[in-house]
């Protein structure tokens, strides 16, 4: 047992809000748990040791933040602002369009305590331990409504920033209606030695149809671990790009539950590590009804001493017949002394399936950088060019070109950086 | 002399393929190189070119006065010597554009002229996509990337004719191409020849040589060249295909 676990479960017991009684049975079960070591099979490559030496404070110092650092030019969204935990957002200074409805969790309106019924721990039913921490003390966060047939053209972005040596947990609930369309993006941020639980849950209805981005943008000594879980209505469409760095310890778990026929889902990411970041990226993918169709593209860039793990599991279920699903996974490993770990997982109980999925860790494309220099191209620019090149592609599949042209130069400056020879 | 090669003697994982080769071309010559299969024509461009794994054993190579094996892959580009690959790389994610505004650059910026502005180096592009027939979509697509075998052999005569070299390298350039396609090919080498520049057209077919008038036919065997002379050599070539070359490869060894 640790004792910053105990100490949670302690706080908790003095959480009293309008959630209690659910987040009542999340404590039962968080009381329950052991704390995960190298033989629990979910952790076994993400050692939770920073926990032993944390910095990070509850409680929030309302630190005064910069809103421009998260300002993205061309990018015209509705912000929810949250530093350590705390809005800084008026929401009814907002102006939504018809359709859209978004609640303080601390603050919901009825319509928001009727969507937070279906949606709040019922996404995602079996969470981990963070989850439940996350379930227990997130007292910050947004509920967002889409009504049905509503069509939101604006993005809404939820940016959560924690500050260092402060912790903090936030949770986004989102529903979307009939036909609903919108955009939703969690951008995450933590600085210096923060800890941060930041955990998502969205139900998509009947040809519902979410564009989602999780940016996961952290200082190389903070602690993240957060989700972001889908629950996959009757033809519904998802778009997901995730896109992590930073961190001595993140950990994302991605759902991706086809609970409705017809179903597509697309969900790319993105990691690029360097020194001694570790990134850890669980996804599940849940073909519980026939006709359902999952594309799943993760790749990664690992230098100096950094670590990534990938555990890509695909669960189709007996009834799930014609499920089209694939799983790639391609790293490229930059130092003799930074890790991959992956491990794609397939569990298929339907035999009338498409099913696919791949790992590689490639090291430098020799052909390919040949080429290039019998171009006359200089061996760092080549290496820059080829290496950057097979991220660039998931970049360049974000349907939203502001985001595209913001993490573009983001990422290559970052890459640039961590270019070892 | 644009490039004496000298008894050169090359191996590929331990096992001897070029076999003492000599080669002298001189500013403006178009040489021909023809020979079977595996007889180390593309060897011999890769050595040229500096490949990992494709070093000299022996035997020299001086390209404009310089000893082209002191020089890395790169500064041979810089220097004006261009291979024009047999199966040109597919680079998906890398545009086609960005690949060659690169390398446009980098050999600029070693002869001391200003990089090109990216309006200034789309307009030449325009100019060398629709030279060598290639829709302007495909300057935007990955290098390479799902061309087919015609495009990707079109594709190199355009980075041939952008990147402007002294010497040109070019492997089987024809092969897999149409009559189209290959006029296209040999349009595109021939507007470069300008009394200076030179090339080294390495085909199995004489088919090429009817749109590119060689000064000089070599018939590579068995890592070195058996037979030199004029065009004519390459018509002799069609006719009698290489079979007689067993025996004649065994007398030059003998
Ligand atoms: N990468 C390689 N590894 C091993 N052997 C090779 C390699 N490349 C070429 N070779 C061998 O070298 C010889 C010459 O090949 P190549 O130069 O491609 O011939 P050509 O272009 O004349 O057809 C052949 O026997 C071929 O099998
Ligand atoms: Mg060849």
């Amino acid at each position: 047992m640790s004792q910053w676990l105990a100490d949670v479960i302690d706080r908790a017991g003095s959480v009293q809000d309008w959630l209690s009684p659910v987040r009542g049975e999340a404590l039962a079960t968080l009381q329950n748990q052991q704390w995960p070591g190298r033989r629990t099979e979910a952790w076994r490559y993400t050692s939770l040791h920073p926990f032993d030496a944390l910095l990070a404070q509850p409680g929030s110092t309302s630190a005064q933040v910069d809103s421009r650092e998260f300002a993205i030019e061309g990018l015209d969204s509705l912000d929810l602002v949250f530093v350590n935990g705390e809005l800084q957002t008026d929401i009814s200074s907002l102006s939504l369009p018809t359709g859209l409805s978004i609640s303080a969790l601390d603050e919901p309106t009825d319509n928001a305590r009727s969507v937070a019924g279906q949606v709040f721990t019922q996404v995602k039913p079996e969470r981990h331990l963070f989850g439940l921490v996350n379930d227990v003390l997130a007292t910050s966060g947004v509920i967002i409504d889409i009504a049905d047939g509503a069509s939101i053209e604006t993005p809404v972005r939820v940016i959560n920033l924690v500050t260092d040596k402060v912790e903090s947990h936030n949770r986004v609930l989102v529903r979307l209606g009939k036909q609903a369309t919108a955009t939703v993006i969690e951008h995450g941020s933590g600085d210096g030695a923060s800890m941060n639980t930041a955990f998502a849950e969205y139900q998509l209805g009947y040809e519902a149809r979410l564009e989602h981005y999780r940016f996961a943008l952290h200082s190389a000594d903070a602690i993240h671990i957060g989700g972001s879980h889908f629950q996959m209505g009757e033809k519904s469409r998802l778009n997901s790009t995730l896109v992590g760095y930073g961190s001595q310890l993140s950990r994302l778990d991605v759902d991706i539950h086809h609970a409705g026929e017809h179903a597509f889902a697309k969900f790319n990411n993105i990691y690029l590590l360097a020194e001694n970041e570790h990134f850890d990226l669980h996804s599940t993918i849940e073909h519980a009804v026939p006709n359902g169709t999952t594309e799943e593209n993760a790749r990664g860039i690992v230098g100096d001493n950094a670590k990534a793990v990938f555990n890509g599991r695909i669960h189709i279920h007996p009834d799930a017949q014609k499920t089209l699903a694939e799983l790639n996974n391609r790293n490229l490993l930059l130092s003799r002394r930074g890790q991959i770990n992956t491990k794609p997982e397939l569990e298929i109980y339907a035999d009338d399936v498409q099913c696919a999925h791949g790992a590689t860790v490639a090291e430098i494309d020799d052909e390919a950088l040949y080429y290039m220099l019998s171009r006359g191209i200089s061996r760092s620019q080549a290496l820059v060019m080829l290496n950057f090149g097979f991220v660039q592609e998931l970049i360049e599949q974000m349907p939203n070109k502001a985001l595209r042209d913001w993490l573009q130069p983001k990422l290559k400056t970052r890459f640039e950086g961590m270019e070892v020879k | 002399m644009m490039l004496s090669i000298k008894d050169l003697h090359a191996s590929i994982d331990g096992k001897e393929i070029l076999k003492g080769l000599n080669l002298d071309i001189k500013p403006g010559e178009v040489h021909a190189i023809m020979g079977p299969n595996g007889a180390g024509k593309s060897t011999l461009g890769y050595v040229l070119s500096g490949r990992d794994g494709y070093e000299a054993d022996s035997g020299t190579a001086q390209f404009n006065g310089a000893d082209l094996f002191d020089l890395e892959v790169e500064e041979r580009a810089q220097a004006g010597l261009f291979l024009a690959f047999q199966y040109p790389v597919e680079i998906p994610g890398v545009s086609n554009m960005e690949f060659m505004k690169e390398s446009v650059n980098a050999i600029r910026e070693k002869r001391g002229d200003d990089p090109l502005s990216a309006s200034e180096f789309l307009k030449k592009a325009k100019e060398a996509c629709k030279q060598v027939d290639l829709p302007l979509a495909f300057l935007k697509r990955g290098v390479n990337e799902g061309f087919s075998g015609g495009e990707k052999k079109r594709n190199e005569i355009m980075q041939m004719i952008l990147l402007e070299p002294n010497l040109c390298i070019l492997d089987e350039s024809d092969s897999g191409l149409d009559v189209d396609a290959l006029q296209v090919v040999a349009n595109g080498v021939n507007s470069q020849r300008d009394g200076k520049r030179s090339f080294i057209v390495v085909t199995h077919y004489q088919r090429l040589l009817d749109y590119i008038e060689p000064d000089y036919v070599h018939i590579l065997a068995d890592g070195k060249i058996v037979k030199s002379g004029d065009a004519s050599l390459a018509k002799e070539v069609e006719k009698t295909g290489y079979a007689w070359l067993g025996a004649k490869a065994e007398e030059a060894d003998a």
